[in-house]
């Protein structure tokens, strides 16, 4: 899928209209951003029980020690990403920033992450852990949700 | 796909929708999680926790800490991998327990360990059941608990929800300061010694509940308490 085959925002209007795509962004970002403060809350210990069906993936992964990333809990990673997403996206929805390549650069770097990010853990899941966490894998759809939606952002960039 | 926004767009009324969008999401994630905090036990800790330096074998043991009866320098040492909301296992602590403690242990022949092994995929309780046990134990009740809570193992397992109060009610029963009590159900005590017995258990096989470990063997295809007896007298010295 082309970059171009899923921009729906004109930025070559000098930023006068906000791209579809960005908007998509910010709510799947806002999404994944209660998704990730509720494993960080269960992680916390505010959370007792994390809704998770009978076969009960979600603790065997949030227990693992890869539930843990460079000193920092994954769902704090999540937090900390989705948010500066959903700040971006929100902002370049603002017509003055559609076509700000600094947004663009912002969005396109920060979903390329967290789709490489997601695909490790899933990753993980998978081949490692041997368990699965439903609501990993609703970050990671999201995840990749968001960064199909942030290809055009390439463009953008070129443009320039 | 592919096509452009609406003139409109660029107008700031064009964003209402988005706007909109954005806030009924906020909404619905807010509220859950609201929902979430307040049916999910409060700060109890329900689940394993990640534990650092269980890697390292002596730190696993050291963490791992059993709740044992009898004298440590008992010829036989039977180590019992137990999960409370499992039926099996309240089985084995009715009718076998008691007989192990009152004629084996008592006598000096046997050192009982019991380790946590709640097999929190099937068993959604069994780690808080665990935790409670533990902080029975704090109030130096732990069998007590114990007892009461494989007699009422029918009432508390059932439950949809943490059965945090059930447990509250258990200790007041047992004659345990219900506040004390509480303080320790409702917060994340214990959550990395239980996380640390199950992560021994794994270590040691264990793959089901109650698992038998005696003299650092496992004890397997038993018939019954005169079985476990014969098994346990058979020990040099015992």
């Amino acid at each position: 899928m082309s970059s171009a085959a899923l921009d729906a925002g004109p930025a070559e209007t000098g930023g006068a209209t906000a791209p579809l795509t960005r908007m998509g962004i910010a709510v799947l970002s806002l999404a994944g951003l209660f998704i990730a403060a509720y494993l960080l809350l269960h992680r916390l210990g505010v959370v007792g029980t994390l809704e998770c069906g009978v076969d009960g993936g979600c603790s065997v992964v949030q227990g693992s020690r890869w539930a843990v990333f460079l000193g920092i809990p994954v769902p704090a990673w999540g937090v900390g990403g989705y948010g500066l997403l959903f700040g971006a996206a929100l902002a370049g929805v603002q017509p003055a920033l559609a076509g700000d390549r600094r947004v663009a650069a912002v969005l396109f770097g920060l979903s390329a992450f967290a789709f490489g990010f997601s695909l490790y853990l899933t990753a993980l899941e998978a081949f490692v852990i041997h368990a699965w966490c439903r609501w990993c894998l609703a970050s990671a759809g999201i995840a990749t949700a968001i960064f199909l939606l942030s290809l055009p952002e390439i463009r953008r960039l070129r443009r320039g | 796909m592919g096509r452009r926004n609406k003139p409109g767009a660029s107008r700031k009324g064009g964003l209402r929708p988005f706007y909109l969008v954005l806030a009924l999401v906020a909404v619905v994630g807010i509220a859950a999680l609201a929902y979430a905090v307040r049916a999910g036990g409060g700060g109890a800790v329900l689940e394993p926790i990640a534990v650092e330096g269980l890697d390292d074998p002596r730190a696993l043991v050291a963490k791992a800490e059993g709740v044992a009866v009898g004298d440590p320098s008992a010829p036989a040492k039977l180590l019992v991998f137990n999960d409370f909301q499992c039926p099996g296992c309240a089985s084995f602590a009715t009718q076998i327990t008691p007989f192990l403690k009152a004629e084996l242990v008592d006598a000096g022949k046997l050192h009982l360990v019991y380790h946590d092994f709640p097999l929190v995929g099937i068993h959604p309780h069994a780690f808080i059941a665990a935790r409670a046990a533990r902080c029975a134990g704090e109030q130096d009740k732990y069998w007590e608990f114990y007892s009461v809570l494989f007699g009422q193992q029918g009432r508390w397992s059932t439950r949809p929800r943490a059965p945090l109060s059930d447990f509250e009610d258990y200790a007041e029963q047992v004659g345990l300061d219900r506040e004390a009590f509480g303080a320790c159900l409702r917060s994340d005590r214990y959550a990395d010694v239980v996380t640390a017995n199950m992560q021994l258990g794994q270590q040691l096989g264990v793959d089901g509940t109650p698992t038998l470990i005696l003299n650092g063997r496992r004890v397997r295809n038993w018939q019954g308490y005169s079985d476990l007896k014969r098994l346990i007298e058979g020990e040099e010295g015992a």
